[in-house]
């Protein structure tokens, strides 16, 4: 498997180091934080691929710390991680542009498939754009 | 009789109706607001308003619909109507209601404050008691 | 060939066709989805009316075969009559061989003439496609125009009331700030409208992925389960277990999906079911369909719900986009999305997608 680069974020400190740790076992290449604004602040330098990004945090939560991360990175595949399953939340957090939705406790190969999806869709998305081909992505026709 | 209109809102929107109630009060209006139409209905028979706002897009009952049925109660009362969007079906429909006037939100406290004064002053004279002023 | 004056009148639009040539060609009354109303019939159906039905069987692949079979029909009538007139095996054979020579030779000026009506055809059809996105304009305009101009309302009351408290009473902060959050609130609520119509409109090209059409329903099923329990709203899943691979964009299909849930939990409320199918149609297509016990969907409303911001919600709680998007995106994926309902019994949405992409 292609080792890609993995942003956790998630407020849950014991949570965090566990999935970065087993994440990293796995041949990824991971790093965590612990809230919206550190994750932000992060990608102002360094590149991710994918992120896996808990919706209900203290401060600025998933859902708005989505939208400035496809605002900023539009190719980045962002899977949400949510604790307690809501319509509403999944509704926006799809509309905003995440991948997908994983519920907490999250199964570590189920995460994996998810991600490896997410990498390719991200793949596929950046070659095309760079092959040149008509109609690419965030083109707005009039 | 009392001298400054008395006022019903009746708008879906909570605060578009709270805010406004508060900016007419404030001119020494005498302002209630209501959230539907159905409401609206039932404040009718207890109180007697010279000028109901009235937003066309509510559920259940349409502002339209619940103009035909405030003029059934009381033909006297003047009535604005307030809408999100200018469609010339729906004024010419409203018009043939015998709505007072139409406008386009969103619109000045000003503008709107003058258009229910002259509503007033419309509904003064055909009572018989004259312009105010 | 130009439209001339396509006005809309309510929700239909009147259109002034001219040909080429620059004769009218007809007048057409259409309604959004391009069916032809009262007014004309279209040319395909004036020309295929010419034809008697025929219990026969045509080729598909001769498209003039229609014709040909009027004029042979003809021609056995009219020689049945000869024959009957003379009785005469020669007269036979010679009005047979004459009408064989007028049938090949009217076929070719019907073949001339029907290619002309088809071009002609060809160009209606695209000049109503051009007025259809018009009046889809005017309509979108009409709905932004609403769903943006009561929340800029709220915003310009709320910088008058701020104003007023400023001057008179400059003491009540707190209520100051309430009006400023406000503003803050009902400007983030124009920006979700104008995202998801910038969404709405941007032509991105789906990514197409390999996927697992039962885990990607299932997942979704997921997240609208915690509340479908809380109001005693069953979610019985009927999965297909051998669907065919489906190559598609996995988030595009479950923004789809999701909303379809949503909009079925709506209809439903409280206590009820929500069905969700999967199965495949042959091996060419692979249909998801969520079935709800809802409120189902007035017949009067049938032809209208995959508009652009029509809504049946209070305002400020559904832009009216969720189905027109999900319409748009299983345009893009190459799918189709249809309904059926009935009011009081409840309503289906049942997605077709393309197995093989």
């Amino acid at each position: 498997m292609e080792k890609f680069r993995v942003l956790v974020v998630d407020d849950e400190i014991d949570f965090l180091e566990t999935i970065v740790k087993r994440l990293q076992k796995r041949g990824l290449d991971a790093t965590g934080v612990d809230s919206g604004v550190k994750a932000l602040k992060l990608l102002e330098g360094e590149h991710f691929d994918v992120v896996i990004l808990d919706v209900k945090m203290p401060g600025m939560d998933g859902l708005d710390t989505l939208k400035e991360m496809k605002r900023k990175r539009p190719f980045m595949e962002v899977i949400m991680l949510t604790g307690h399953a809501s319509v509403e939340s999944g509704m926006q957090g799809i509309q905003f542009g995440a991948f997908d939705y994983v519920m907490k406790p999250a199964n570590l190969d189920e995460l994996m498939e998810k991600m490896t999806q997410a990498y390719e869709r991200k793949t596929l998305h950046e070659e095309r754009k760079s092959s040149g081909r008509s109609g690419a992505a965030g083109s707005v026709r009039g | 009789m009392p001298l400054s209109p008395k006022v019903l809102i009746v708008d879906d929107e909570e605060r578009f109706r709270t805010t406004l109630g508060k900016l007419l009060t404030v001119k020494g209006l005498q302002v209630d607001n209501v959230g539907s139409a159905r409401e609206a209905l039932a404040l009718l028979g207890e109180n007697n308003y010279d000028v109901i706002l009235l937003d066309v897009k509510m559920p259940e009952m349409s502002g339209v619909e619940a103009l035909a049925e405030i003029k059934k109660i009381n033909s006297g009362i003047e009535v604005i109507i307030l809408t999100g969007h200018a469609s010339v079906d729906v004024a010419m429909e409203i018009m043939k209601l015998g709505g007072y006037d139409y406008l386009l939100k969103p619109c000045p406290v000003e503008e709107l404050l003058a258009k229910i004064e002259t509503a007033y002053d419309r509904k003064r004279e055909r009572e018989g008691r004259g312009p105010k002023l | 060939m130009k439209i001339r004056g396509g006005q809309p009148r309510g929700r239909r639009l009147q259109l002034g066709v001219r040909g080429r040539d620059g004769g009218a060609i007809s007048a057409l009354n259409i309604n959004r989805t391009g069916a032809p109303m009262s007014g004309s019939e279209p040319l395909d159906r004036a020309a295929s009316s010419l034809v008697p039905p025929t219990g026969g069987k045509t080729r598909a692949k001769d498209s003039f075969d229609p014709i040909r079979h009027q004029l042979l029909t003809g021609a056995i009538l009219l020689a049945t009559t000869i024959v009957a007139l003379f009785s005469s095996g020669a007269v036979l054979a010679v009005c047979g061989a004459a009408l064989a020579a007028v049938h090949w030779l009217s076929g070719r000026r019907w073949a001339r003439a029907i290619e002309k009506a088809r071009e002609e055809k060809r160009f209606l059809d695209e000049q109503l496609i051009q007025s259809q996105k018009l009046a889809a304009i005017g309509e979108l305009s009409a709905g932004i125009g609403h769903e943006i101009n009561n929340p800029i309302a709220i915003i310009g009351q709320e910088a008058e009331w701020m104003r007023h408290l400023l001057q008179e009473e400059p003491g009540k902060t707190e209520e100051i700030s309430d009006s400023l959050r406000e503003i803050v609130r009902q400007v983030e609520r124009c920006r979700d409208i104008t995202q998801k119509l910038l969404n709405f409109a941007r032509k991105m090209e789906p990514v197409f992925q390999g996927v697992d059409v039962n885990r990607l329903v299932d997942d979704m099923a997921k997240l609208v389960e915690k509340e479908a329990k809380l109001r005693s709203i069953r979610v019985i899943r009927i999965f297909q277990s051998d669907l065919p691979a489906l190559f598609t964009d996995p988030p595009l299909l479950r923004q789809v999906v999701l909303n379809l849930l949503n909009n079925a939990m709506h209809a439903v409320g409280e206590k009820g079911a929500i069905t969700i199918t999967t199965s495949a149609s042959g091996r060419d297509f692979v249909n998801i369909v969520v079935s709800d016990t809802g409120c189902g969907i007035p017949k009067e409303n049938l032809g209208r719900i995959f508009d652009p911001f029509f809504t049946t919600k209070p305002q400020g709680q559904g832009t009216g986009l969720g189905l027109s998007m999900c319409h748009g995106i299983m345009d893009r994926l190459g799918g189709r999305i249809s309904v059926s309902s009935e009011v009081g019994k409840g309503s289906s949405f049942s997605l077709a997608l393309p197995a093989d992409k």
